[in-house]
């Protein structure tokens, strides 16, 4: 499984942790947490969504997030990057990070379905990925599992494992309880006289053998351990006391059946007080193993309070709500809230860059970085103590540390936090100030281009009314549409934007809204002024057709299909009740014409 | 184990013979560990079109062809299990819905070629891996599901996914690779007819930076004094290496035509430089071809005469054909294969292989048609032969009393018609084992590893090895076999190939000739066979409600035997089979005035446990089939009900009359007395129904807990 690795741009790497080294890894994870100002993270996804399902320049706040719920809900993250670090403002201001690379598989550890019962795959980002080195086998085969909150609660319900019981105090017990008690008493006695005393030394393997064979020994892990069927709780209480009465060194476990009910206690030698407490950890990862998985690192970061520093983060954040807290709720204010619960403060990195005008047209990570390398002096020394060494880096740890780094030249440039205090009275701005406000990202992720956007920075808002959807052109170019509509109804003779949307759909975008409606008006009465563009097979509809659309969650089809099906019945209905909101129309945001040909 | 097969293997002859009675090793036990001895050909993109080669003469001598597929999942949802009361429709539904949504990620083919000189087989199991990669720039993205315990449950048996991820082989199907043809004729014409008449351009980009008209000049220039040489001295650039006044071009040959590369511009300068030549010179062209590693190259080329130019565009345009048409070609991929066994018409072996097969069409043919009757018709005309080792071992007596109480699975069969060894104690039934020999090419042994369970090609080998034995219990005599015959044709064999099951608990064979399906003898139904009329769905009633309990309340109302079976189809769905078919349109009716009336009675009707919490839908069966049709996968069956009735709202509202609900108020009346009535032996009746209910609760924990039996069952192991 020696994986050709991509060749890496920094020489530093993350520990790259699975479930073989996972409890070890949370706990320096924990440490790092606790002396950490900020912490970092990157997700590698099996896919993005493609054609309209992706983030669109019409996108409002409200149809972006729906469309990040589905990519959220359909796609599997495999690789989650977390990566705490520290800014000192010593000159040169220092970052110390660690980067820890958690691999991650949803193995339906407890045979219920969960966390997922199957996951998308793209199969061009699965290339992608493949070409740079991703290791599938090392995720596939040893990825940590893990349950949302929601699904663990669940299971608890479903899945009982054995687990320990509390002694209760001793009620007053009949003469069979006391038969059955004393009886089991010297079951287990015997039992342990074979482990706690030492045999004699001519006793021999094979009668110590047959005599462990008589006795009913088991094991449990490496330590000896007897199982005793019952029958009720009462008995179980019973064992339980009988087990107290012996000796410190045993420890009864209830093994419950498949309804949760008691089946057999299962007695564990342990040879002296620390094995005792070892195994009693131990019987404590496991379950939480099996419950948790992962997710602990998502509750270590929750707890931590520690500000959450990302790209793309409606995407990323949409995703480790759904997979890690509870399914996504229906709207965006209330995943807003739900989030905040867990993740009090996050910062989207490309929101910061936003603060820095000419930064303002940077289409990803790199580019931002690239800008800053040249434009701007902000010396950093970067330091990463704790390295993997034998590996080499893979692409999200790659990712990890460029959103640690741009963050780190970010608020130096727009003095972030209170170590950039000391400068002449000079104020300092809290990190809250940048917090949870999320950019939908319409770019191409992942590039590594590092070339800005050509177009002006035109980022203009536009009310929803201005928008008309049209489809039915047939494959039309935008220049086509351009020259073709004018032609049809003097309404298009107005000054208007154009933009594809997908194959099948575009957007109009009218300056004046009145024009917009009135066209809606005039279609949806199917003035006769209209009969060339209705013969032509043109379509339009308003805002509203394409939200219900996203709402319906129509997500299988060209848009075209989608809003025709859509259409009819709102057409009527909505005109008059337009609950319009704003989206900022940036015609940098272009969509990449050659993907749909 | 490689050490062990190279030390039988003859050292002198170059492809030596890796002799193994069928039997000489046991399969592995468990997981993955340690191969089976079976050497089986690896194949990924890198070495696709030697073997291809080697694969076309070994299916030509081929008697049978082993085949399987290992796919990255089975069933999107749990409610889309195959059910043994589906209807075939629904049934069908089920299996298109698994082929288009999965991927296919390994196919085993493994020719059986009869060696008469030995009276034995001789068998080439090959692996090839397989990944949907996007070969064509004009092909949509491709997005297929996993579902999470068949991608672990590969990953138990050492699945290699980074191999599959990074080398397997693409494939284009043949609707596909039409599609793709036809565009690149459409994309020819059009550039021809553009190219003749408009090459005034109507896409001029306006000059507004400094630095584009600086360079547009630069360029006018330099190709004015590289022209100026040329058409001066038309006998110089013959020279070849003459460097020409305008310093920096060198003159090639395009087309016996003297040429200039365009390296190192970017792709605005490129853009500027065709409309320089566009707009201000008429005898040089600028050209775009594309080189052998699908790198595009640039020439201004330089062309005296107008009937030269077009004649030159020409030639250059059908080149480009030519090119785009040789990339097509090769993103076929692995579709060579199945077009390869598909033309030599032989004799396919697969073991419950319908999802299989299903999966073969949905990638390498088209989409699947809609009809289970279409896609057997379609399927017998691309293989035209194909033998179920499952559907064969429930045909002959002896084979299934050998194979009493045991699973049907592969490995189960392959351990027991093939016995571990030739000194094996025989049963007195079984009959002397087939001999079956694999062949391993030592000079290549590096693209060989030793097979192993759930692997395609040595599960492909498996069931050629089952077959084999199965045909001997059939009284087919290999030796008196020719190699002209077509064991397909065997009057012994004949009539039991080319039948299928539509899955494994459906109880029938459907007949790929006809496309007809009938019962298939010897199947034990868990069931009674379901009247599809007289059932309701029902779905979307409170989670705690069992299914125990619909059945009680729905007789509560109906009458004690009104219901014949509960059956769940997940934790949020049930379908009720009624006794007569018009209790279906009683039923519908009275929950529709139920959920009117706003009363007391509402709530103290006994049907108030099912409609509680309002969000109760019920239906008819034809509903379930077009909530299964749709192309929505939801993990709650309700939830998928609700998504496709969003689509399709008014199609399920339950229109009553409004005088009904008198009448039907008075039949409520009469339940409510009718269950206080019966109450005495109402317990009686519940504790008899008990036995149905365990059964569908049964059910439930078969197809949501013990995932690893029914994945045995799927993967068909």
């Amino acid at each position: 499984m020696a994986a050709p690795r991509a060749a890496a741009a920094a020489a530093a790497s993350a520990k790259q942790v699975t479930r073989r080294n996972f409890a070890e890894a949370v706990r320096d994870l924990g440490a790092h947490l606790e002396s950490c100002d900020y912490v970092a993270v990157a997700a590698q996804k099996t896919g993005a969504p493609t054609g309209w399902r992706r983030a669109l320049p019409v996108d409002t706040a409200e149809t972006a997030y729906l469309k990040a719920k589905l990519a959220a809900e359909s796609f599997q993250p495999l690789q989650i990057a977390v990566c705490p670090f520290l800014l000192r403002n010593s000159s040169p201001s220092t970052l110390v990070a660690y980067p820890y690379n958690f691999h991650i598989f949803p193995r339906d550890e407890l045979q219920l379905g969960m966390p997922s019962y199957s996951f998308s795959c793209q199969s061009s980002y699965l290339s992608t990925m493949a070409n740079d080195g991703f290791d599938f086998n090392m995720c596939i085969y040893d990825g940590i599992s893990y349950l949302s909150r929601v699904q663990e609660s669940f299971a608890r319900q479903k899945v009982f494992t054995p687990h320990l019981r509390p002694l209760l105090p001793s009620q007053s017990t009949s003469v069979a309880d006391s038969v059955f008690k004393s009886r089991i008493k010297s079951r287990i006695m015997h039992w342990r006289k074979g482990y706690a005393e030492p045999n004699k030394k001519d006793d021999g393997s094979l009668v110590s053998s047959l005599c462990r064979l008589i006795l009913g020994g088991e094991t449990y892990g490496s330590r000896p351990s007897i199982s005793i069927d019952v029958c009720s709780d009462q008995q179980v209480q019973l064992v339980l006391e009988a087990a107290n009465h012996i000796s410190d060194d045993l420890v009864p476990l209830v093994v419950p059946d498949k309804a949760g009910a008691a089946r057999a206690v299962c007695v564990i030698f342990t040879s002296s007080k620390e094995d005792k407490n070892l195994l009693l950890m131990d019987i404590q990862q496991s379950t939480e193993e099996k419950f948790r998985g992962f997710r602990e690192v998502i509750d270590l970061l929750s707890s931590s309070q520690k500000p959450i520093v990302s790209y793309n983060c409606l995407n990323d954040l949409t995703m480790m709500h759904s997979k890690f807290v509870a399914p996504l709720p229906p709207n965006m204010h209330e995943f807003m809230c739900s989030l905040k619960m867990v993740f009090s403060n996050v910062v989207d990195v490309s929101h910061l860059w936003r603060q820095i005008g000419p930064l303002r047209k940077a289409k990803n990570i790199q580019a931002a970085l690239s800008y800053l390398q040249r434009q701007y002096f902000v010396p950093i020394e970067i330091k990463i103590p704790e390295q993997d060494g034998t590996s080499g880096v893979t692409k999200n740890e790659q990712n990890v540390l460029r959103i640690t780094k741009l963050f780190a030249k970010l608020s130096n440039l727009l003095k972030i936090g209170p170590e950039y205090q000391l400068k002449s009275g000079e104020q300092y701005a809290a990190v809250e100030e940048y917090c949870n406000v999320f950019y939908p990202s319409c770019m191409v992720e992942d590039s590594d281009d590092v070339d800005f956007a050509n177009e002006p920075d035109t980022a203009k808002a536009v009310s929803t009314d201005n928008i008309i959807f049209l489809w039915g052109f047939r494959g039309k170019s935008v220049k086509e549409l351009k020259s073709y509509l004018p032609g049809l109804h003097q309404i298009f003779s107005e000054d208007f934007e154009v933009k594809l949307l997908d194959k099948t759909c575009s957007a109009l975008i009218f300056c004046n809204s009145d024009t917009a409606m009135q066209l809606l008006k005039e279609i949806s009465s199917e003035s006769p002024s209209l009969n060339s563009f209705f013969s032509e097979g043109l379509k339009a509809a308003g805002f509203e057709v394409y939200r219900k659309v996203c709402r319906l969650g129509l997500w299988d089809s060209d848009l075209a299909e989608a809003l025709e099906g859509v259409s009819s019945e709102v057409a009527a209905s909505t005109l008059s009740e337009c609950n319009s909101s704003q989206i900022y129309w940036n015609s940098s945001l272009m969509l990449d014409l050659k993907e749909y040909l | 184990m490689q050490g062990r097969l190279r030390r039988l293997l003859p050292a002198p002859p170059p492809r030596a013979l890796l002799f193994r009675s069928l039997s000489s090793s046991p399969p592995p036990k468990g997981g993955g560990d340690g191969g089976s001895g079976v050497p089986v050909k690896q194949v990924t993109r890198g070495n696709l079109a030697e073997v291809l080669e080697e694969l076309r003469g070994r299916v030509r001598e081929a008697t049978f062809v082993g085949l399987d597929l290992e796919m990255s999942g089975v069933t999107s949802a749990p409610w889309r299990d195959t059910f043994e009361l589906d209807r075939d429709d629904v049934r069908y539904l089920k299996l298109r819905d698994s082929a288009e949504r999965f991927a296919a990620l390994q196919l085993g083919v493994c020719p059986f070629r009869w060696d008469p000189a030995k009276s034995a087989f001789v068998a080439h199991p090959h692996n090839f891996f397989i990944f949907p990669r996007k070969e064509l720039s004009d092909c949509p993205s491709h997005e297929f599901l996993c579902q999470t315990t068949s991608i672990d449950f590969l990953a138990k048996y050492q699945f290699d996914f980074n191999t599959c991820f990074r080398e397997g082989i693409s494939y284009l199907s043949r609707a596909q690779e039409e599609e793709a043809l036809q565009k690149l004729n459409l994309l020819h014409q059009d550039q021809t007819s553009a190219s003749s008449t408009a090459s005034e351009g109507d896409g001029d980009m306006p000059l507004e930076r400094a630095a584009d008209i600086l360079f547009t000049e630069r360029m006018k220039l330099n190709f004015k004094e590289w022209r100026d040489v040329i058409v001066s001295k038309p006998d110089s650039h013959l020279l070849g290496n003459t460097k020409c006044a305008a310093g920096q071009f060198q003159t090639v040959f395009f087309k016996m035509r003297p040429a200039i590369m365009l390296n190192g511009f970017s792709s605005h300068q490129l853009q500027l430089i065709e409309q320089v030549l566009r707009k201000n010179f008429r005898d040089l062209v600028y050209v775009c071809t594309f080189g052998e590693d699908d790198t595009s190259e640039k020439r201004v080329v330089y062309s005296d005469t107008d009937e030269d130019k077009i004649l030159l565009m020409k030639d250059v345009q059908e080149d480009l054909l030519k090119s785009r048409e040789a990339r097509v070609k090769s993103a076929i991929g692995i579709r060579h294969v199945i077009d390869l066994l598909s033309s030599e018409r032989k004799l396919i072996v697969g073991h419950s292989c319908i999802l299989d097969i299903a999966q073969v069409y949905s990638k390498f043919v088209g989409p699947l048609p809609s009809s289970i009757k279409e896609f057997a018709l379609s399927i017998h005309k691309i293989f035209p032969h194909i033998a179920d080792t499952r559907h064969l071992m429930s045909v002959n007596q002896a084979v299934q009393k050998l194979m009493k109480q045991k699973s049907k699975s592969l490995s189960s069969a392959f351990s027991f018609l093939c016995p571990a060894s030739p000194s094996y104690a025989m049963k007195p039934s079984s009959l002397s084992p087939v001999k079956i020999e694999v062949e391993g090419d030592e000079t290549k042994s590096s693209c060989f590893i030793s097979g192993a369970k759930h692997e395609a090609g040595y599960d492909a080998y498996m069931t050629g090895c089952v077959f084999a034995q199965l045909c001997t219990y059939l009284d087919i005599e290999f030796d008196q076999l020719s190699p002209q015959d077509n064991l397909a044709t065997n009057n012994k064999l004949q009539k039991h190939i080319n039948l299928l099951s539509p899955s494994w608990n459906s109880g029938t064979v459907i007949d790929l000739s006809s496309g007809m399906e009938r019962p298939e003898p010897g199947y034990m139904r868990r069931y009674p066979a379901p009247v599809y009329d007289n059932i309701v769905l029902i779905w979307g009633f409170m989670s705690k409600v069992r299914p125990k309990e619909i059945k009680d309340c729905i007789c509560k109302v109906f009458g004690l035997g009104s219901v014949i079976s509960v059956f769940s189809i997940d934790s949020t769905a049930v379908l009720v089979q009624f006794k007569k078919p018009e209790s279906v349109n009683d039923f519908l009716d009275l929950k529709a005035v139920l959920e009117r009336t706003d009363s007391a009675i509402s709530i103290l009707h006994p049907l108030s446990t099912i409609l509680e919490g309002g969000q109760t839908r019920a239906a008819k069966y034809d509903t379930y089939r077009d909530i299964c049709s749709s192309s929505e996968s939801k993990y709650l069956f309700a939830d998928q009900a609700e998504a496709v009735c969003a689509t399709s709202e008014n199609q399920l509202q339950e229109n009553v009359d409004d005088n009904l609900i008198s009448g039907v108020h008075q039949s409520i009346l009469d339940g409510t007395v009718l269950t206080s009535v019966n109450k005495g032996d109402g317990t009686k009746s519940g504790s008899k129904n008990e036995g149905d209910a365990d059964i569908t609760c049964q059910h439930i924990l078969d197809a949501l807990h013990d995932g690893r039996a029914l994945i045995g069952r799927r993967m068909r192991s």
